[in-house]
């Protein structure tokens, strides 16, 4: 066996390295994460698509007769994250400007915009006039848009948090990764809404 | 409790700035550790003793089925059960969480970084899988777990193995953002090396994979607490997760297993790897190959599952034999290393060399069981098959335990019991599988589908000692994991194997065994894939053209 160690090799001695970047690391993670996420609700999409599928094959109606999968709670979900969008530039732009009052403003937007999205899913689910029992398309519906609706709450949460650390003077324009991070996980999310809007809400 | 995070920088300091408080020691110690180090070695251990459990109950149900007239160890209605319970204990608490434990303790050693990315979601992560995995053999023991007959158990066990799933998926968003983002000055992606690049494939394929698995199993959660309507019930459960098993989806857990083989044979061989970015295009391939969501047996309204989806002809079948390339080609590069470099039997080599081999033979038995008309889908071929590959990629694993012992423990394991293990995991391996590869083609169905039932009247007392041999096959391998797993609690006694015992050529050994909290307090110029082969090589140049001159 070789005894080669750290001090017998000449290249690792004198003048010391230099320092190690840290590029994004907690974005790289987040777009992991996020589609990671996304993967989960597309592959009940993907169920839910094969499922009704099958049955539009067979001559048969894919939704059972007591259901009212309306369509304003669905459009208005997708609207309402598709006007947060912009609320979400709008933090990155303003902190990396080093404008912490208009960041606020537009993070108390984009909560809200978020919140008024899960309230609207809800408000879906009591129109839906099905039980979740009451069926296979019942199930994969409350539990499709039941995941986005949690992957939503997540997105949310972190947007919360740096809004807490941005009030708090920790995120600013020269640290503002986790800002990034929390938008893209933010776009993400609406993205895959847009899937899950336009699978269950408009082919139905 | 006290999380030891150390960035490079900070920890320096630490080092240097007298402690205001006493280090905690023992179980706090641990409990409290975000130290990749102890974390990945909380992985190893114990992934091994799930590991070895699960071969436990393998050999139990082997033991069952050698007779199938009579029901002597398990009640009829729990051998299906206790099949299950091996394969999730062998992939969800054993060869998954082994290789991450070796990823995330040895990957920022090997890309220059201080820790991994995120150390209190890794440690978190650990805790979680620990304490979701005992509660998934909890489920198990109150008539939970697929087949079972209490339903609230059955969902506990779906839960569970959710619960699972996250943990390593967020174990590893960490390992597979380090091997991104961390990499130290100069480590392009094509000088990582290449266990380092396997965890960066494979893991990203898992994270395709694994969110497939927890939705199939969220959507059976929810089907179970309301109505049970739509999977059929606990009988249902089983199928939303073996595709797991099946290839090509199985593939992609020994994708990291070939990166610890590409970094061991090199260092053997006393020469570089041959062909370094063809290895990483191989083992890249064999990533690709393994992503194997799509090939579920899907599922239809009325609650039955339909095999013969499109996706089971043309795309199943061409990648079932496509898979056989990336690793006959590696295979062929390590041969090639091997033939041209000067070949040290090293433990580590000894171990890792049969693992190339069950992998092989368990990818080639895919080919064989995607070959259309054999008939061998839904026998125990495919058992024998998954047989090989996990005990394949666990193999490789110990061999990667037993390579990066130094940095791991500060001790290499002792040679004697290491290699015997080994010897005897790989034997056992083999003599588990062709019995059952045998079996399979005599028709026998997986065990959790009716076992015997299917094989010609003529052939069941053969395939009943088929099963014998299988079980005593599996009772070896699980002697020797026992050996290598004790190995590893021995270690060698006496002074350290100094920092670099191989004659390493990756970014590790620049560093002493076992590493300081922060890992480098200097790092080497990184001009190739093996800084510190250069860099020996470098000085022996230099030393021979001075020596001359005196």
């Amino acid at each position: 066996m070789s005894s080669a160690t750290t001090t017998e090799i000449e290249v690792f001695s004198g003048a010391p390295a230099p320092p190690p970047h840290r590029p994004r690391v907690l974005l790289v993670g987040t777009a992991y994460a996020a589609g990671a996420s996304a993967t989960a609700v597309l592959a009940l999409i993907a169920l839910y698509a094969r499922l009704r599928a099958d049955v539009l094959a067979r001559g048969e109606v894919w939704l059972p007769e007591e259901a009212n999968l309306q369509l304003t709670p669905g459009t208005m979900g997708m609207a309402t994250l598709l006007l947060s969008l912009p609320m979400v530039a709008w933090i990155v732009h303003a902190l990396r400007n080093d404008d912490r009052g208009h960041a606020l403003m537009a993070y108390g937007v984009t909560l809200v915009l978020g919140v008024a999205y899960i309230n609207g899913a809800a408000y879906g689910w009591q129109q839906l006039g099905l039980g979740i029992t009451s069926s296979t398309q019942a199930l994969l519906i409350y539990t499709i848009t039941g995941l986005h609706v949690a992957m939503a709450a997540v997105g949310l949460l972190y947007l919360a948090v740096a809004a807490f650390r941005t009030a708090g003077g920790q995120l600013t324009g020269r640290a503002a990764e986790a800002v990034s991070a929390a938008a893209l996980y933010w776009f993400v999310t609406v993205a895959v809404y847009a899937v899950v809007w336009y699978t269950i809400t408009i082919t139905k | 409790m006290t999380v030891t995070e150390a960035p490079r920088d900070a920890a320096l300091e630490a080092a240097a700035a007298p402690s205001p408080s006493a280090p905690p020691t023992g179980l706090a110690a641990v409990v409290g550790s975000g130290d990749p180090r102890t974390i990945g070695k909380l992985f190893v251990g114990t992934s091994l003793l799930f590991l070895l459990a699960a071969g436990v109950i393998g050999v139990l149900t082997g033991v069952e089925v050698y007779d199938s007239t009579g029901s002597e160890i398990f009640a009829a209605d729990t051998l299906p059960r206790m099949v299950t319970l091996q394969a999730t204990g062998a992939l969800f608490l054993g060869v998954l969480p082994l290789l991450l434990g070796l990823a995330t303790a040895i990957v920022p050693l090997q890309v220059g970084a201080a820790t991994v990315a995120f150390p209190r979601a890794t440690a978190a992560a650990y805790w979680t899988w620990l304490v979701s995995g005992a509660l998934v053999i909890a489920a198990y023991g109150i008539d939970g777990g697929p087949f079972g007959r209490d339903v609230d158990a059955v969902s506990l066990y779906v839960g569970a193995l959710v619960a699972v799933i996250v943990a390593l998926a967020v174990a590893t968003i960490s390992v597979v953002t380090t091997v991104a983002t961390l990499r130290a000055p100069g480590m392009t992606l094509r000088r990582t090396p290449l266990f380092s690049w396997s965890v960066l494939v494979g893991g990203s394929v898992w994270l395709l994979t694994l969110p497939v698995l927890a939705a199939d199993l969220v959507v059976t959660w929810v089907d179970l607490r309301y109505g049970q309507q739509f999977l059929r019930g606990p009988d249902g459960v089983w199928e939303r997760v073996a595709w797991m098993f099946w290839q090509p989806t199985l593939y992609v857990a020994a994708v990291p297993a070939l990166g610890v083989i590409a970094d061991v044979v090199p260092v053997f061989a006393q020469r570089r790897h041959q062909r370094h970015r063809v290895a990483m295009f191989l083992i890249g391939a064999a990533a690709a190959l393994g992503t194997g969501s799509w090939a579920q047996v899907g599922a239809s309204a009325d609650g039955s599952v339909n095999p013969t989806d499109w996706l089971f002809e043309g795309p199943w079948i061409a990648v079932s034999f496509l898979a056989i390339v990336p690793i006959l080609g590696l295979l062929g590069l390590w041969t090639l290393t091997l033939f041209t470099g000067r070949v040290r039997l090293g433990t580590p080599l000894i171990l890792v060399v049969p693992a190339g081999l069950l992998l092989l033979l368990g990818i080639g038995a895919g080919g064989a069981t995607a070959v259309k008309g054999a008939g061998l889908v839904n026998t125990t071929w495919m058992t024998a098959q998954a047989t090989l590959v996990l005990l394949g990629a666990a193999l490789a694993g110990l061999g990667g335990v037993a390579f990066w012992a130094p940095k791991l423990y500060g001790k290499l394991l002792p040679d004697g019991a290491t290699r015997l293990g080994g010897t005897l995991v790989f034997l056992g391996a083999l003599v588990a599988a062709v019995p059952l590869a045998v079996a399979g083609t005599l028709d026998q169905a997986r065990l959790v589908s009716g076992g015997t039932a299917e094989v010609a009247p003529g052939d069941v007392d053969t395939v009943e000692v088929l099963n014998l041999v299988s079980a005593v096959g599996l009772g070896v391998a699980v002697l020797g994991g026992l050996l290598a797993g004790l190995a590893m609690m021995a270690r060698r006694r006496g002074e350290g194997p100094g920092d670099d015992p191989w004659g390493g050529h990756t970014l590790e050994w620049a560093t002493s065994s076992p590493p300081p909290i922060g890992h480098f307090a200097s790092l080497p110029e990184i001009t190739s894939e093996a800084p510190v082969y250069d860099a020996r090589h470098a000085a022996a140049a230099s030393a021979s053209t001075e020596a001359p001159a005196r």
